[in-house]
């Protein structure tokens, strides 16, 4: 698989060194330099932390910003971030109010995020965690807290984001990103692989004429693997797997975030809107805020995920409520 | 045989020694279930401790403690994690000891199994580190030395052979991994070994 790069055990760092560059609101910062915040810090706020492997973007890096995330500690290519760098991300967005890490359900993450929490308790530093859970083929509805957390968790940055910059305290931010989380259910499709750089093979097989319902975003098992079939045959089966795991108590309004795997075009997440609304207007459901582009990637996997964040009226305040990162803007 | 901060130093000192043999074979195990870094990631994290300064303590809790904040800031992989988290809790364990006896090798070492098992949230049984730890443990509270602890860790290794990995990535692979050797199994195996003989070579 062609990639443009130089060295590949250079590929995260010169990814960074870009990405601040292009972006003067981002500032690379930790000892290793794996910890991306916002180059004017918020004013006194509860800080917002989330972290992960590299290869998502702009998951993770590309949502710290204002209404956003403050710090995010990365890892290697598909390796969660070093607990020093969980350590350091934690400690820059804290001002004293306490901070929430807010990250996807993976092991690697989990422990490492974990375990800075733990160190930092001991300089007084209070934290949280929510976990992003919001995809469904990952585990059944009655094991919905082992779910991992895949582009749904953009919803979580927001809301908890919004609210944090509002002036909420820590137990409050943390609420909403939780039931930001809860109302919000994802899955995806993936039709061909990712390679991680330096690796001399992808990272799963699929066939050149297959496609994978549910497949995660390292090419973990989905629910089925069968011939390509028409766009809208899809949309049909991804609306009608996220309707009946819909959760309890949810309105009738929702965000809908038609996003691409990386390698996916943008004609081709439109075509998969497209019909994907009119399943949702059929369903009696009225959708506020639609995203359609590249929100979280699997480095070059073609594939499409499709996420309802099913809102009630506070956190469809906060998703609309002005905020601005790199990849993601809400204007006033 | 005992634990202190300069035995500590020299034995990270071997293992990272040793680590030039293993990497690639680790490399190589972990690419039939992973994406085949293990030995890289090992190698990196073992430089780390290598470089650890222990020789201005006299504790060996502060010595352990020392060795996991070098381990959590050499990298981010899931295995790397568990072995900062089982250095942490033996830190905790021996705080404000000059040294610590064999004969309570078992008892620490069960601690650290602990943690790690409620941190990386695996189960005994796995086919992972826990299951390699958790057969030392209980061959190290009948014969507390290096050698037999090498030993246990090369048996696990060979039991858990022709079973499936039940967790994490490797999860994935299902039935392929029977007959594979788990690559954190393996590193225990060859750190056990590699500790085994240096310290006959000592005597």
């Amino acid at each position: 698989m062609k990639k443009l790069m130089n060295r590949p055990q250079d590929f995260v760092d010169e990814m960074l060194d870009g990405l601040v560059e292009a972006n003067p609101s981002l500032t690379r910062d930790g000892e290793s330099g794996r910890v991306i915040r916002r180059t004017t810090p918020a004013a006194p706020k509860v800080g917002v932390v989330s972290g992960g492997g590299s290869g998502h973007l702009p998951l993770f890096t590309g949502y710290v910003g204002q209404g956003l995330l403050d710090t995010c500690s990365i890892g290697n290519v598909f390796e969660g971030p070093t607990v020093g760098s969980c350590i350091e991300a934690m400690k820059l967005a804290d001002q004293g109010r306490g901070v929430l890490r807010l990250y996807g359900n993976y092991g690697g993450d989990r422990m490492n995020f974990d375990m800075a929490g733990e160190m930092l308790e001991d300089d007084g530093i209070r934290s949280t965690t929510v976990l992003g859970t919001d995809d469904i083929a990952s585990a059944g509805p009655e094991e919905r807290q082992k779910r991992r957390g895949v582009a749904g968790i953009i919803y979580a940055y927001k809301a908890a984001g919004a609210a944090a910059e509002a002036g909420a305290d820590l137990d409050a931010v943390t609420a909403i990103a939780q039931r930001t989380v809860d109302l919000t259910r994802t899955i995806g499709v993936a039709m061909s692989p990712c390679q991680v750089p330096g690796a001399d093979r992808p990272s799963f097989v699929l066939g050149e004429d297959e496609i994978e319902m549910g497949m995660g975003i390292h090419g973990e098992p989905g629910i089925w693997r069968d011939k390509l079939r028409p766009a809208d045959e899809i949309a049909d089966e991804m609306v009608e797997r996220l309707l009946a795991d819909r959760p309890e108590g949810s309105g009738t309004r929702a965000s809908v975030l038609v996003n691409s795997l990386g390698a996916t075009s943008l004609e081709e997440l439109f075509i998969l809107y497209r019909r994907v609304s009119k399943k949702l207007g059929e369903a009696g459901i009225t959708i506020v805020q639609p995203l359609v582009g590249h929100f979280a990637t699997s480095m070059e996997m073609a594939g499409v995920s499709v996420s309802l964040c099913f809102a009630d009226p506070e956190i469809e305040a906060l998703l609309a409520s002005p905020s601005s990162c790199p990849f993601w803007k809400v204007q006033p | 045989m005992s634990i202190t901060p300069a035995g500590l130093s020299s034995a990270v000192v071997t293992v990272n020694g040793a680590m030039g043999e293993m990497e690639q074979a680790l490399n190589a195990a972990d690419a039939r279930l992973g994406d085949g870094d293990t030995g890289t990631m090992l190698a990196r994290l073992f430089a780390g401790l290598a470089k650890t300064d222990l020789s201005q303590t006299a504790d060996v809790g502060a010595a352990f403690s020392a060795l996991a904040r070098a381990a959590a800031v050499s990298t981010g992989s899931s295995l790397g994690t568990l072995v900062a988290t089982a250095l942490m809790t033996l830190g905790r364990e021996t705080k404000g000891r000059v040294a610590v006896d064999a004969d309570e090798f078992a008892t620490l070492l069960a601690a650290a199994l602990d943690a790690m098992m409620s941190r990386g949230k695996a189960s005994l049984g796995d086919k992972t580190v826990l299951d390699s730890i958790d057969a030392i443990v209980r061959r190290v509270s009948e014969e507390p030395t290096l050698p037999a602890a090498a030993d246990a860790a090369m048996s696990a290794l060979e039991t858990f052979r022709s079973r499936p990995n039940r967790v994490g990535r490797a999860r994935m692979f299902g039935d392929a991994t029977i007959g594979v050797d788990d690559p954190g199994m393996l590193a225990v195996a060859k750190i056990a070994e590699a500790l085994a003989k240096d310290q006959t070579a000592d005597d």
